[in-house]
């Protein structure tokens, strides 16, 4: 730490040297290429001219795991676009005759040879004492799955209609991979568009919130004094509150006649408005310490503007920290819409997220005797888990100078 | 057993002559109804005093006197039995004899009432049950079920905490208490707590600045008060009142006493001026009207120090997350073993999260458990049923119709308030419910499909209340709706007549998810007439200020409270009188206020529905009262107000091996009902006194 | 240094009075108040509605009044330490939250541990033995906890371990220990309820905290410095200790501020799940029935404990960083 004090403060206060030790002027007379010791072969050349984002893939390419999850999250979020096409069922296709069906297992040897996939059909009774249905496998009922079929009709989002489906149920038959809930609906097919809104939320709030706190934390710590200070104050008003009474106002001042499309930006919106405070706070106290830097000061003597040195000189220097908190803050987000969902505030069935399963899955019923209608669950910890290895890899190619 | 005779007797020559909900009428049904003759005496007193209006069309006595001889001797051995036999209860033994409490002979009044349902059982044991919110404590009370006239099982209002009520022409109603009884704190209960209520509180216009209820005002007009004696008061009016006992007989009773040694130390009138100053400022309450009003509150029953008449009292300065109640030493019912009751000793409430209440109770955490049970957990106790000791019951619910759509009449759109006006479209909505898969799919079948009218238990019932327009027929729904002229547009989608889609977004206050589940069954159904469904859960306070301010088209909601009316209880639910009718909000706001808000009724049914209701409260005769429910039940089946679903459905009861007397079927209902209340809990028992190591330990800790 | 604490505590009171001002308007903007949601929640379920009360308290609360009366009624009370009464818990709002506050703690208190035990070591060896494989699966473990909706596992963990240890659901103690003195049976219940609600709270932080930390120190682990005092031949732990470490912690120490109120209202939803007896889910009982003056006492409460914290957190990192006190000295 002394050493940056020393940095900091003693540069000004260096003196010429004395003039009494002058030497007499000497010049070689062998030319002189000043750029010999930096020479470069292409290959290295095209490494030392790369520019920043270039060299943080470079770096980036090396983590493996952050490489997966990257891959992972890109063929989740390309196939929001194809739930229609992705999901054996319609969101809301019912199987009355298939209420609380546990899940079918896929079997691919039938009598010891290689058959093409397919499942086993369901017994079905009613145990009309203790209120159960009742499904057990019989091996007799081999219902080859098809695909590319035409199955349940939907309107390709919202507006071609089409009947082809990745795959679906033999014809008479039921594909329940995961099973069914109360009314008969496949979980897999409600998990798949139910990551429609659970991925895009994640991703909309915590722009919002990035922004927000970028901006505010940005200029709070530059300008320091009393911007800052009053900055410091409004991000301590929002924090003290737990983040429940702010839910509660937020979702109250939602209009109740919106329209799903529109309770939906404004969850993000409300999610976002508060998880800001945090980031904006980390920024400030970054920028506190790094507008202490030479380089800052230089930036500042050579006159450049707030905005040039904030964005072009200091951002850039705590960007690490800055991705490995917003990686945090998605998956925060994701959980956050699932908490709304479970106070009753967010989106509620017949809209259908993963927070809405999930919280219609908050049972002791379910817990005990439908365990398989927690499996929205396996999506919520994947995404997260690869948000996170990701802002992992990202943190480190940040910083590609390393 | 000759008084049981006797009271078949009674109950064959009732179903000849009609329609009173009896026993007799259930035993193919509801055999449980057989189960439990509750409170013999005073059932055979009403019964005789019933069958002598009939035939006089004069006056209703229930009274003991009024039993035939034979009865009224055999009556008088039994008490007589009881009374020399009364024993003292192990739980006060110690300090009855430490003199601390009179022994149980001063405790209960000279004449106690007895109690026969069930089987006799051994006094002692601490019941637990689980409860959500601080408020639950009024629970008690509507457990407890104390009540100055009350149900029985099969819905016969008769005196309970009175010795018995002579009615004169339906207007004059005297009341006899019973002599020698006392508050939980021991002082007389008498004439006096009536005159204190009727004349320092209910009048005094600090303490009620409202005047009196409603209940005591038939068209406005004051009852006559007198007390006849030390244990006899009147009240009287120039017309019939017959909203007056039902309303003593209620969940949630009208309290027409007060305990006057009490409250009067916060009373302006009696109390000393010093004290009750230090009293409003140790408070912090603004004045004396609302410090007396802080510590009454008999139904809210959260004050300790608050005399009572409840089998058990409340013992735990609130709030706390463990309430316990104890046996009221003075309580005024004892056993044909001359036990005085309750039975249990001690009722401990826990405070948990509604939403673990199910989880709680399946672990074995709870001895009588219905609350914040629903049927859905029904399998998942069942479970738990052997590990834990207990059993699931299911008992039946009360109301017309678990599930009922209500069209809002008064909806500000004013094509969407013409449609809900046109009893073409609303019968065609109906028709286009499919009830039976609703019933399937949730309910396993369990539930009675049809509209949102009376049960199969009232003996007011008829199939065609129920059934009219609940058969699931698109074809005839659609030829309605083609009648009313309603085009289909693109995608086959219905046209409104200003052009806009026929989209219906029906509201819910969003608190349980079977009411999203119920809307998505209907809305599929509703798809092929159509008509678009979308479902919007709200939230309590602001669902119910949408459906009444007319911003909201359609509600879905608990269909109609009381499906198991009898002629003498008001049909107030068929017609507009009060707000909280979310088909005509408005309309009922009119007849609450007295027109001081809200808007007239203008369909002539619904006119027609008031009248009927104002004629009811005007009607003497029992006839009369069947005539006029008729009535309005048919309109209420032709004009489709609300859409009812599935009613009757099933109720998890958890009841602890150990506990005894709690019947195997029976409805669980809140009016009427009291939930356990008509089952009268005083009379449940433990089988084995000891339970578990720790809440003998517990016990021990506790005296 | 001195003169900048008064400063900040000057500052203070600006604050708190704005933050006064939102606590009222936040509980005040859904629509009604208490007594409307009290009249419908009893209407809805077909109880009489006991009006005459209503209104004498609605009258001795001023409800009728305008809203800015209402605002100073309530500041003057807090102003005095009278909080108002809850409606919800029938009593003074002093006491309410007084009840739960040492549970609260309790829990509180336990998860702060629980959390700083698991995330520092798990930190600390991740980031010096970055993309091992030890590495990877610590992060994965402590991702698992966050990546859980907590109050599903709450769920499962409070049903298998009613079904395995029986354990009863809920709450923090036994419910025959609820009325009884503190003993050490008491103690032994509480211990036996404790797990839960602390792995379950706790996992959700210790991600987070493994995950920043490690994030921190690969910062200065690279930093100049570092490579100095290492080719100088500083033994690698205490290099780590000394400097680097001591560095990385600077945002959790701005993070104090958060953790104070945390502390005190506890994790909302889990508790209501695990039905816990502390502030948490009252707070949001009260916040339900909009149980102003509860909701809105607490809440001053809660914000007055942040900004305590914040003045902490600021201090602690003035004491702790010497560029940022440096800073008190060239304001240009």
């Amino acid at each position: 730490m002394s050493e940056i004090e020393i940095q900091g403060g003693a540069a000004p206060e260096r003196t010429e040297p004395a003039e009494a030790e002058r030497l007499t002027h000497y010049v070689s007379p062998r030319p002189f290429d000043p750029y010999v010791g930096e020479r470069l072969a292409p290959a290295q050349e095209r490494f030392y001219s790369a520019s920043q984002w270039r060299m943080m893939w470079w770096k980036l390419r090396r983590h493996r795991l952050a490489v997966l999850s990257g891959a992972v999250l890109l063929v989740m979020y390309v196939s929001i676009l194809f739930c229609e096409f992705l999901a054996p069922y319609g969101v809301d296709t019912r199987n009355v005759d298939f209420i609380y069906a546990p899940p079918q297992a896929v079997h691919i040897l039938y009598r010891g040879r290689l058959v093409p996939p397919y499942v086993e059909g369901y017994d079905y009774h009613l145990d009309m004492d203790r209120l159960e249905r009742i499904y057990t496998p019989d091996p007799a009922k081999r219902q080859t799955i098809r695909f590319f079929c035409h199955g349940d009709g939907y309107r390709f989002w919202g507006l071609f209609r089409g009947d082809l489906h990745l795959f679906c149920p033999a014809r008479g038959g039921q594909l329940f991979l995961l099973g069914t809930d109360r009314l008969g609906r496949d979980m897999l097919s409600r998990i798949i568009y139910g990551a429609r809104i659970s991925l895009t939320i994640g991703l909309l709030g915590v722009a919002s919130s990035f922004t927000l706190a970028i901006l505010i934390g940005g200029i709070a710590g530059y300008y320091g004094g009393w911007t800052d200070i009053l900055i410091q104050r409004v991000i301590e008003v929002i924090q003290s509150f737990p983040h429940l009474p702010l839910w509660m106002a937020l979702s109250a001042i939602l209009p109740v006649d919106w329209s799903p499309l529109l309770v939906y930006f404004g969850i993000t919106l409300i999610l976002g408005m508060i998880e800001w405070t945090h980031l904006a706070r980390a920024v400030r106290s970054k920028l506190l310490a790094l507008r202490e830097e030479d380089f800052c000061t230089a930036a500042m003597l050579m006159g450049a503007r707030p905005a040039r040195i904030i964005g072009r000189h200091l951002l850039p220097s705590f960007m690490s920290h800055l991705i490995a908190s917003a990686t945090l803050m998605i998956p925060g987000m994701i959980l956050g819409e699932t908490a709304l969902s479970f106070l009753g505030l967010g989106l509620r069935p017949p809209m259908t997220s993963w927070g809405v399963l999930l919280n219609e899955a908050q049972n002791i019923n379910v817990v005990a005797l439908y365990p398989w209608l927690m499996l929205p669950v396996v999506p919520v910890v994947v995404t997260i888990l690869a948000f996170n290895f990701l802002g992992d890899g990202l943190r480190d190619a940040a910083d590609p100078y390393h | 057993m000759s008084s049981k005779s006797l009271l078949l007797l009674e109950n064959s020559e009732k179903r000849r002559n009609g329609s009173r909900l009896s026993p007799g009428r259930h035993r193919g049904k509801c055999a449980h109804f057989r189960l439990f003759p509750e409170f013999l005496p005073s059932r055979v007193a009403y019964s005789a005093g019933f069958a002598a209006r009939r035939r006089l069309g004069q006056a209703l006595r229930l009274r003991p006197r009024a039993i035939p001889g034979v009865a009224l001797l055999l009556f008088l051995a039994l008490f007589g039995a009881a009374q020399a036999r009364l024993v003292e209860t192990p739980y006060f033994a110690a300090a009855t004899a430490s003199g601390r409490l009179p022994a149980i002979g001063e405790r209960v009044p000279q004449q106690p009432a007895v109690a026969r349902s069930g089987t006799p059982g051994v006094p002692g044991g601490t019941l637990h049950m689980l409860m959500a919110s601080p408020h639950d404590t009024r629970m008690m009370v509507v457990y407890g079920y104390a009540r100055l006239v009350a149900y029985t099982p099969w819905l016969e209002l008769v005196p309970d905490i009175l010795a018995s009520v002579d009615v004169a022409d339906g207007r004059v109603f005297t009341l006899h208490l019973r002599k020698g009884m006392k508050w939980s704190d021991g002082h007389p209960f008498t004439a006096e707590d009536f005159r204190y209520w009727f004349k320092d509180v209910a009048q005094n216009p600090k303490l009620s600045p409202a005047g009196l209820p409603i209940e005591l005002l038939p068209r406005g007009e004051v009852p006559r008060f007198e007390v006849l004696d030390e244990t006899t008061v009147r009240y009287s009016w120039t017309q019939p009142n017959p909203l007056f006992l039902p309303s003593l007989a209620g969940p949630d009773p009208l309290y027409i006493y007060a305990p006057a040694h009490y409250l009067k130390q916060f009373h302006k009138k009696y109390a000393d001026k010093t004290h009750l100053a230090t009293l409003i400022k140790q408070y912090r309450v603004r004045n004396w009207a609302a410090l007396h009003n802080k510590m009454d509150g008999s139904y809210r029953n959260n004050n300790p120090d608050l005399p009572s008449l409840e089998p058990w009292i409340l013992k735990t300065p609130l709030p706390a997350p463990l309430i316990v109640f104890e046996r009221n030493p003075y309580y005024y019912r004892i056993d044909e073993a001359g036990h005085q009751l309750p039975y249990i000793d001690r009722v401990e409430l826990t405070l948990a999260d509604s939403r673990i209440i199910p989880a709680k109770t399946g672990a074995g955490e709870s001895d009588l458990q219905a609350r914040y049970l629903n049927f859905d957990n029904y399998t998942f106790l069942k479970r738990g049923e052997e590990r834990n000791r207990y059993h699931v019951r299911l008992w039946r619910t009360g109301p017309g119709s678990e599930w009922a759509l209500y069209p809002n009449l008064n909806t500000e759109d004013p094509v969407w308030r013409g449609l809900m006006r046109d009893l073409r479209f609303r019968r065609a909505l109906s028709l286009a419910v499919d009830r039976h898969e609703i019933n399937q799919v949730i309910y396993f079948g369990l539930g009675i499909e049809g509209q949102n009218t009376l049960l199969p238990q009232s003996p007011l019932y008829r199939p065609e209340y129920r059934s009219a327009w609940a058969q699931y027929d698109l074809d005839d729904a659609n030829r309605l709706l083609d009648l009313i002229g309603l085009k289909r547009g693109s995608g086959g989608i219905r046209q409104l007549p200003d052009g806009r889609p026929a989209e219906i977004i029906v509201e819910d206050n969003g608190e349980t998810s079977e009411q999203s589940d119920v809307l998505e069954l209907i809305r599929d159904s509703w798809r092929q007439l159509g008509i678009r469904l979308f479902a919007k859960p709200s939230q309590l306070t602001l669902f119910r200020h949408r459906v009444f301010s007319g911003a909201a088209v359609m509600s879905l909601d608990k269909g109609i409270e009381n499906g198991l009316a009898t002629a003498e209880m008001p049909p107030w639910e068929l017609a507009p009188t009060t707000q909280q009718q979310l088909e005509w909000p408005k309309w009922g706001q009119y007849f609450e206020t007295k027109g001081k808000a809200g808007e007239p009724p203008d369909l002539p049914s619904a006119i027609r529905l008031k009248n009927l209701y104002q004629q009811w409260l005007a009607a003497t005769g029992h006839d009369q009262h069947i005539a006029i429910w008729r009535e309005m039940l048919k309109i209420w089946a032709d004009e489709v107000y609300s859409i009812g679903t599935v009613a009757g459905i099933p109720q998890p009861i958890v009841v602890s091996d150990r506990l005894r007397n709690v019947p195997e079927k029976g409805i669980y209902n809140w009016d009427p009902g009291a939930y356990f209340g008509i089952y009268k809990p005083d009379r449940f028992w433990f089988a084995s006194p000891v339970p578990s190591a720790a809440r003998a330990a517990s016990a021990a800790a506790h005296r | 240094m001195g003169r900048y604490i008064v400063h900040r505590l000057l500052v203070m009171i600006p604050t708190l009075i704005a933050i006064s001002i939102v606590v009222f308007t936040i509980i005040n903007l859904p629509p009604g108040n208490y007594f409307t949601s009290y009249i419908a929640e009893l209407q809805a379920s077909g109880q009489k509605a006991d009006l005459v009360r209503i209104h004498f308290l609605e009258q001795q609360y001023g409800f009728d009044r305008p809203l800015w009366q209402q605002y100073l009624y309530w500041v003057g009370g807090l102003l005095h330490g009278d909080m108002g009464y809850s409606f919800l818990f029938n009593e003074p709002v002093n006491q309410v939250i007084g009840d739960r506050l040492l549970l609260t703690f309790i829990v509180s208190f336990t998860t702060i541990i629980f959390t700083y035990l698991v995330a520092f070591p798990i930190g600390v060896y991740s980031a010096t033995h970055q993309y091992s494989w030890s590495d990877h699966s610590l992060t994965l473990l402590g991702f698992l906890g966050l990546a859980t909706p907590n109050f599903l596992l709450a769920l499962v963990l409070l049903y298998l371990a009613n079904v395995y240890f029986g354990i009863s659901i809920g709450g923090l103690m036994d419910p025959h220990y609820l009325d009884q003195p503190w003993s050490w049976g008491k103690a032994a219940s509480v211990l036996a309820h404790l797990w839960i609600p602390v792995i379950v709270i706790g996992l959700g932080g210790t991600a987070a905290m493994i995950r920043r930390l490690r994030a921190n120190l690969l910062d200065e682990l690279q930093k100049q410095y570092v490579v100095t005092a290492r080719a100088k031949g500083l033994p690698p732990l205490k290099l780590l200790f000394k400097y680097p470490l001591r560095m990385a912690l600077n945002p959790f120490i701005s993070d104090i501020g958060s953790l104070l109120p945390q502390v005190i209202s506890g994790a909302v939803i889990v508790s209501v799940v695990m039905s816990l007896p502390t502030t948490g889910p009252m707070l949001l009982a009260a916040l339900r029935s909009q149980d102003m003056y509860l909701a809105g006492s607490f809440l001053m409460f809660l914000a007055f404990m942040t900004v305590v914290g914040v003045l902490l957190s600021d201090l602690a990192l003035a004491a702790l960083d010497p560029r940022i006190r440096l800073q008190a000295g060239r304001r240009q």
